[in-house]
């Protein structure tokens, strides 16, 4: 029974574009208990993350999701083509990190910020859908408010915005300049 | 063309005056609560030099930076009863600086992570059935459509539009036309129908019909990918294929 609902859930999760929360396997797997579904998945990722498999699943925005491991990166782009990966430009990249660590934000916010008008840069990052509108700030103006997506998590292989670069890691960097 | 072109160049170097600055008071090794605000403007101001011409379109913010250093220098220099006001401005600069620092350090480390996760692939389509579900419907948002067909109608306006007086359309016939439409081809491109319509009035009451059967949860608005046509789905209970 136990064999099966690990490959209940490595089902689900097969044919999950997004990654699949929790919450979802657990209201799919009502039958199961929390402590069986845990186990289950912990035994999954762990036989997937045997090196004698080329994907594995992935926890990520806030959920789990089937992808190649790392090493194989060179022959999946030799398969697409694919001689540059398609990176955010240093522009979109602050950009994006002011709307995760100051969420909700105003483009006049972000500008002020940046020192440079950053309207268009969050065109493009709204059309990537790794911003979003949530609605206008009271005041002057009633200017957009900003903030990350899930797919922003995603993008970058987070889980929530608590797992973004920490005070800490910000300070060693700036400390090794 | 020339200052266009040295432009860009130095752009990728530095992501606006803040950039600048910074970059300026590393090279000297200074901490950036001190600065010599005489010698950094001096170095500033002949960075700007360097330019043949200025284009104040895109250089406004990299003048603006260069005359608050100059204002702050020039509180310095003048006596004064109170220097309170220099010290705020010195202050708000040196505070921007730092914010400033801080995303530059925050985008590296981000930068690395993505650089990590695009090494991690995963798969991008899947069967049309599963987009049925409900998760996957804030995919297209209300912005999405309404620049879709502020889009269409910008290109047909080019055109010429017939105003065909007397003519009136109701909501509920476009809500039904769409149906209609959707239960015989099965789907509906957004571009094609809303360049159909003969008038602004009819394509305004199509939009608004076709809001209305979302919002009642009748039809799905999908966009493929960035760019492409949105296509309009009639909505039934997700069914899952066994294959």
């Amino acid at each position: 029974m136990k064999k099966q609902l690990r490959e209940i859930i490595e089902s689900l999760i097969f044919v999950s574009l997004e990654p699949l929360t929790l919450n979802k396997i657990k209201a799919v797997l009502a039958e199961y208990s929390e402590d069986e579904i845990n186990k289950a998945l912990a035994e999954l990722r762990e036989n997937y993350a045997s090196n004698e498999r080329g994907i594995q699943i992935i926890q990520t925005g806030g959920g789990y999701i089937f992808a190649t491991k790392p090493e194989y990166d060179q022959w999946i782009a030799r398969l697409f083509k694919e001689e540059k990966k398609n990176r955010l430009s240093s522009a979109a990249l602050e950009t994006l990190s002011i709307v995760a660590y100051h969420q909700p934000v105003t483009s006049a916010e972000i500008s002020y910020l940046r020192g440079v008008d950053s309207s268009h840069t969050l065109k493009v990052l709204l059309e990537k859908k790794l911003v979003r509108i949530v609605g206008r700030k009271k005041g002057p103006g009633r200017p957009l408010i900003y903030r990350t997506t899930s797919k922003f998590l995603t993008h970058f292989g987070l889980n929530s915005l608590n797992e973004l670069p920490s005070q800490q890691e910000i300070s060693k960097i700036l400390e090794e300049e | 063309m020339n200052s266009s072109e040295s432009y860009q160049v130095n752009l990728e170097f530095f992501q606006g005056p803040l950039d600048l600055l910074l970059f300026l008071i590393r090279k000297r090794k200074i901490d950036i609560n001190d600065i010599p605000i005489a010698a950094i403007t001096k170095e500033y101001l002949a960075y700007l030099d360097q330019k043949e011409k200025i284009n104040l379109n895109r250089e406004a913010e990299f003048l603006y930076i260069a005359s608050l250093l100059i204002y702050i220098k020039s509180q310095v220099l003048l006596p004064r009863e109170k220097c309170e006001e220099e010290k705020d401005e010195r202050r708000i600069l040196v505070d921007r600086l730092q914010q400033h620092q801080m995303i530059k350090a925050a985008s590296a480390l981000l930068k690395q992570r993505e650089a990590e996760e695009l090494k991690k692939w995963k798969r991008r389509t899947l069967p049309f059935i599963s987009l049925c579900q409900e998760t996957d419907l804030d995919e297209i948002s209300l912005f999405d459509l309404a620049q879709s067909f502020l889009l269409v109608m910008k290109r047909k306006e080019k055109e010429k539009w017939q105003l065909i007086e007397g003519q009136e359309y109701s909501l509920e016939d476009k809500m039904k036309e769409i149906i209609s439409i959707l239960k015989e081809n099965g789907y509906m491109d957004f571009y094609d129908y809303f360049y159909q319509q003969s008038c602004l009035e009819e394509a305004f009451i199509s939009f608004f019909g076709l809001l209305e059967l979302i919002k009642n949860k009748l039809v799905l608005a999908i966009q493929e990918s960035l760019f492409r046509s949105i296509k309009v789905w009639l909505r039934h209970k997700p069914v899952f294929k066994r294959k």
